[in-house]
């Protein structure tokens, strides 16, 4: 048996183990930091919620806005490295993804996109009615159900091409009242995400943050999508801050793409492409404005 | 009374074909395979002498032939911070 016995081998694990267990490990290291998060999607999403048991492919956790920078130092300091930043993630700049040589991928939330009240806020909400999630090793928390549906839904609104009816999926389907899931997008003011979601957008026209919705969830331009951030800019600030970033490389997408550090004469000639390719968008949308 | 539980900061994920453990926060996640995950999912919940009783009964092996294999596996996980003996009843 010895041989057996003390196999403690390097062998390959399953990705929803690994996931399981990366799950736990972010819940330790929170809470040493003293940090608050919810888990959210894949395994941590409660199994009324899924027909079918799936762990995704990494680990997702809403983290408590002021915390985001106490649990960024201390997953750097468990071998944590971050993989794409809050900067150029999404075009929401909801997310920081983490990449660990054990764990795998983590993808730390500071709001999640379409929900239009403060993020503290809408944090503490979800915090007071959260309940706890047994992990393997650690106790985790987890939003109350129909908080889980809503974020499903709004989550689903940027994934349309693979989820076609969200609504029916995590909500009808998993027996949950709409009244329930509707006072929820009430509360975090979501309702221009989940007309998105439902295919209802149109009715949200004249809303900040109609456009952004409709080239996240029905696809557009580069452009497109860089006019729909500014417009659903909160304040002023934040759509100068967009507006100064828009031209610039994403050096991360390029490090991905390249596999390697890029050089900074690949990042200059990746900056004038994404302005040409700007120009050219903007070229291609005026033309027919042009010729009415 | 006392038997074996996992230590604080250990996750364990079991499936049909190995026991996964690991050190939290920063792993490495350990691989038990065959009669290892047999020594683990036995040793939870059961005392010292008990373990050896159980795993010769699952593998209708002699127990004289394998106690000692079984107590220096259980010692193993012990000294590597993974198994602790605690009061019965706890797992």
């Amino acid at each position: 048996m010895s041989e057996e016995a003390g196999a403690v081998a390097a062998v390959a694990v399953p990705l929803d183990v690994r996931i399981t267990l990366a799950r736990s490990a972010i819940q330790v290291i929170a809470d040493d930091s003293g940090c608050d998060l919810l888990h959210i999607k894949g395994a941590a999403v409660d199994r009324s919620l899924r027909a079918v048991v799936a762990s995704g492919t990494d680990v997702d956790a809403l983290v408590r806005p002021e915390h985001v920078a106490r649990l960024d130092l201390a997953l750097r300091a468990h071998g944590w490295r971050v993989y794409s930043t809050f900067l150029h993630g999404s075009p929401f700049g909801h997310a920081q993804t983490y990449w660990h040589p054990t764990w795998g991928y983590f993808d730390l939330h500071r709001f999640f996109p379409g929900v239009r009240i403060p993020a503290a806020d809408a944090f503490a909400m979800m915090w007071a009615e959260s309940h706890g999630l047994a992990l393997p090793g650690a106790t985790g928390r987890v939003p109350a159900l129909e908080m889980q549906a809503t974020l499903l839904v709004l989550n689903a609104a940027r994934n349309q091409m693979r989820d076609s009816d969200p609504v029916a999926r995590w909500v009808d389907d998993a027996g949950l009242e709409r009244a329930g899931v509707e006072k929820c997008v009430d509360r975090l003011r979501a309702h221009v995400a989940f007309a998105a979601a439902a295919g209802e957008l149109e009715h949200f026209r004249g809303a900040p943050d109609y456009a952004l919705w409709k080239v996240v969830s029905q696809g557009g331009s580069r452009t497109a999508e860089w006019w729909a951030r500014i417009r659903a800019a909160d304040s002023l600030r934040e759509a100068l801050l967009i507006a100064a970033r828009a031209p610039l490389v994403n050096a991360e997408q390029l490090e991905h793409d390249l596999g390697r550090r890029p050089t900074p004469r690949e990042l200059v000639a990746g900056m004038i492409d994404r302005w040409k390719r700007g120009a050219r968008e903007l070229a291609g949308s005026r033309s027919p404005r042009s010729t009415s | 009374m006392t038997a074996f539980a996992p230590a604080d900061r250990v996750g364990a994920v079991v499936t049909p074909d190995a026991v996964y453990v690991a050190p939290l926060p920063d792993g490495p996640i350990l691989v038990l395979e065959g009669t290892a995950a047999l020594v683990w999912e036995t040793a939870l919940g059961s005392s010292r002498e008990a373990v050896a009783e159980r795993v010769a009964a699952a593998t209708a092996m002699p127990i004289d032939d394998i106690r000692a294999e079984v107590d220096g596996f259980l010692e193993r996980l012990v000294a590597q911070g993974l198994l602790v003996v605690a009061p019965a009843g706890r797992y």
